[in-house]
């Protein structure tokens, strides 16, 4: 009896979980993955950072220049490529979809940069977006004249706040307040600079943008000017190509923050670019 | 008595159909496959689901088919192109799911529990509904089944628009592979 019981049980279970007839389908949607917000297209703009990452495990490599000669020497000087020129070589990677680490070398003073940058904010909407991203900076000024290398006043550190928005996926701003300690590495005591950084990018087709960015000294150490830089970005699958004329040719971070030789004019305008690729 | 029915049981329901599920704890892949004169890339994802169901031992008798893929996840390897594929091509903030709905219209078996069966139905791309006709196995797994296919699309057949900028050219044919498993819905 016990042995027909049981046998009775896997019938029935046999008869309600195999479909045996026709049954109402049981699947029904789930939800559909959602991206990081992504506002500005690259991790640049022109010498400032946008609050961009990548995504986890790309890496990027940069080459870019500033060309000393201005631009209205015009043929004589190739409208300044003719150069000399202040190089960065700059290698970024994503350990993380928030994070990325990048190490860049200048020819001006062999300076040499690691930066750290951490998206630590975003609020996703269709009308104000918005992103925030911490950028950390050590720079060694690796040969400097009549200076021992390891010499500490060789060392500067910067710390950004970056806040970037995208209206009408058009229209990027960009906020970068900056701090630079030891702005300038040649003077007797050390000294430090305040900037507030701004920027805005128009993405005028898909592949095609606009930019213009400006660094004024708000307080503390400055070079003679404010910088201000003005140009334009042509993406594709892996690539930026930036093309732009500034008045400072100062190139990695913490040169960059110190200001301009010469005041932005038709006059002093040097041409510069960026290539980016990312693996 | 009853255990030749129980056992009479077994042997048919065996072969009884259901209402199958992707099986989300297997390794399954869906690929976009691009060949391209400068830059071959593939488009990576698991994250595909649905179901298909028929009754009986006849794949083709009253059978039918759902299966979609979340194109937000899908991984070219790059970020960037990543977002370009999200936000130029698939705008994926429209049309988040790429689906193919349909039935098995033919079977045969070609090996021990695999089967080589045809599927027609339509496939929904980037707002475009088209039909589509493929070949794929189904092949018995464990507690469930295993099955592959492959199939190409034409681009501009979905409005999908083909980049043409230097460095930048997408093959006008998109090759799809697709291979994932299914269990029984009541065991999931």
């Amino acid at each position: 009896m016990p042995g027909k019981l049981i046998y009775c049980a896997l019938l029935a279970n046999f008869l309600c979980i195999h479909s045996v007839w026709p049954q109402k389908i049981s699947w029904s949607h789930s939800e559909t993955s959602s991206s990081e917000l992504e506002l500005f297209h690259s991790i640049h703009v022109i010498s400032l950072p946008t609050a961009e990452t990548l995504q986890k495990g790309d890496v990027e490599f940069e080459i870019s220049h500033r060309f000393t000669p201005p631009v209205k020497k015009g043929y004589d000087a190739f409208w300044g490529l003719d150069g000399p020129a202040n190089i960065r070589f700059g290698l970024s990677y994503a350990p993380s979809n928030r994070m990325i680490i990048c190490l860049g070398r200048s020819n001006v003073t062999n300076n040499l940069d690691l930066q750290v940058r951490y998206k630590a904010f975003q609020l996703q909407n269709d009308v104000f977006p918005l992103l925030a991203t911490i950028n950390l900076n050590a720079a060694w000024n690796s040969s400097v004249d009549d200076r021992p290398n390891g010499d500490a006043r060789n060392f500067q550190y910067a710390a950004q706040v970056i806040l970037n928005t995208l209206l009408f996926k058009k229209l990027g701003f960009g906020f970068v307040p900056s701090y630079l300690y030891n702005s300038d590495i040649f003077t007797e005591d050390i000294k430090y600079s305040i900037t507030m950084g701004s920027y805005v990018q128009y993405y005028i087709a898909r592949f095609w943008s606009v930019m213009l960015e400006w660094n004024p000294t708000f307080y503390g150490w400055r070079n003679r000017y404010n910088a201000l830089s003005m140009g334009l970005e042509i993406e594709t699958g892996g690539h930026f190509f930036k093309v732009f004329v500034t008045n400072n040719i100062n190139i990695n971070l913490s040169q960059y923050l110190t200001g301009a030789d010469k005041k932005f004019g038709a006059n002093s305008l040097r041409l510069g670019f960026m290539i980016t690729r990312l693996f | 008595m009853f255990r030749s029915i129980l056992i009479l049981l077994l042997v048919i329901t065996n072969l009884f159909g259901g209402e199958y599920q992707v099986d989300k704890s297997q390794k399954n892949i869906v690929k976009f496959i691009s060949h391209a004169p400068l830059d071959n890339f593939e488009g990576v994802t698991d994250k595909i689901d649905g179901y298909i169901y028929w009754e009986g031992t006849d794949l083709t008798k009253t059978s039918e088919m759902y299966f979609e893929v979340d194109l937000n996840s899908i991984d070219t390897g790059i970020g960037l192109r990543n977002r370009h594929m999200r936000e130029h091509y698939l705008e994926t903030d429209k049309y988040p799911l790429t689906y193919f709905k349909g039935k098995i219209i033919s079977s045969e078996v070609t090996g021990e529990g695999i089967f080589s069966v045809q599927a027609e139905g339509t496939i929904f791309i980037h707002g475009v509904e088209k039909p589509l006709l493929t070949t794929g196995t189904i092949e018995k797994e464990n507690d469930g089944y295993n099955i592959r296919t492959k199939f190409v699309v034409k681009l501009s057949d979905f409005k999908i628009e083909i980049p043409s900028i230097m460095f930048y050219k997408i093959n006008e044919n998109m090759d799809l592979q697709l291979d994932f498993f299914i269990k029984n819905a009541a065991d999931k």
